[in-house]
């Protein structure tokens, strides 16, 4: 079993509460989303594992297990190329669940005409169990993959 | 072995929503999909949306795409359908 963590603070969602179809009809795969709490903040590693694939607006990383869990830091983010994050990994790294990957602002992402809403996904995964609820903080159990 | 050589033309590659897309049909296949950035390079799985966001292929980068048996050319088209959708 993984646990998966959140990688940022705000209010857990669900992926129905993501304004992208791909992600809301959980096409990308199972999890949930989290509408971060506006002002500069850090994302770190929901699990602990090496990181696969990071771009400035969404990472990957890589369990030990070979189980992938993606962050997507904002939707439509892909347009902003880099510009208001800063990466604080490298590909290929190996990290530790909740450390930091990416410091990045939601309000500036919001400002932008862009949501900040951050999907977090069991990617190949069948279904994810104990999915949270509300408020979050950096860390707290986000949801499980059996 | 049918294979489809097609270049990506979306803006984000072959990750997000096409790499969704593509993998959600890839998955209705009742053969293995296999994709590859060159011939004779890595085969990965298609139906793993992991294994497609590893294969990390960029806007204007080919793949070739490979599946055998009934009904995989009409399958091959979807597919290089959507790898090559801007």
């Amino acid at each position: 079993m993984t646990t998966v963590l959140a990688p940022v603070e705000g209010e857990a969602v669900g992926l129905a509460g993501v304004p992208d179809p791909v992600f809301s009809a959980g096409l990308v795969g199972p999890g949930t989303a989290i509408d971060p709490l506006r002002g500069p903040g850090k994302a770190v590693a929901p699990i602990t594992g090496k990181i696969m694939k990071l771009h400035p607006h969404a990472y990957v990383i890589v369990g030990d297990d070979g189980r992938g869990v993606l962050v997507h830091l904002g939707i439509d983010t892909v347009q902003l190329k880099g510009d208001g994050f800063q990466l604080l990994a490298a590909e290929g790294d190996r990290v530790s669940a909740g450390q930091p990957v990416v410091a990045w602002d939601p309000a500036a992402v919001e400002a932008g005409g862009r949501s900040p809403v951050c999907p977090v996904v069991a990617l190949d995964a069948e279904a994810v169990s104990e999915v949270a609820q509300g408020a979050v903080h950096v860390g707290d159990e986000l949801f499980r993959w059996d | 072995m049918g294979e489809r050589k097609v270049t990506v033309a979306a803006e984000v590659g072959l990750h997000a929503r096409p790499a969704a897309t593509f993998v959600q049909r890839a998955k209705k296949a009742p053969m293995d999909i296999t994709v590859t950035r060159s011939y004779g390079g890595e085969k990965v799985n298609g139906k793993s949306i992991l294994a497609i966001m590893a294969l990390d292929v960029r806007q204007g980068e080919t793949v070739v795409i490979s599946a055998e048996g009934e009904g995989s050319e009409e399958i091959l088209d979807e597919l290089a359908e959507i790898a090559g959708t801007p």
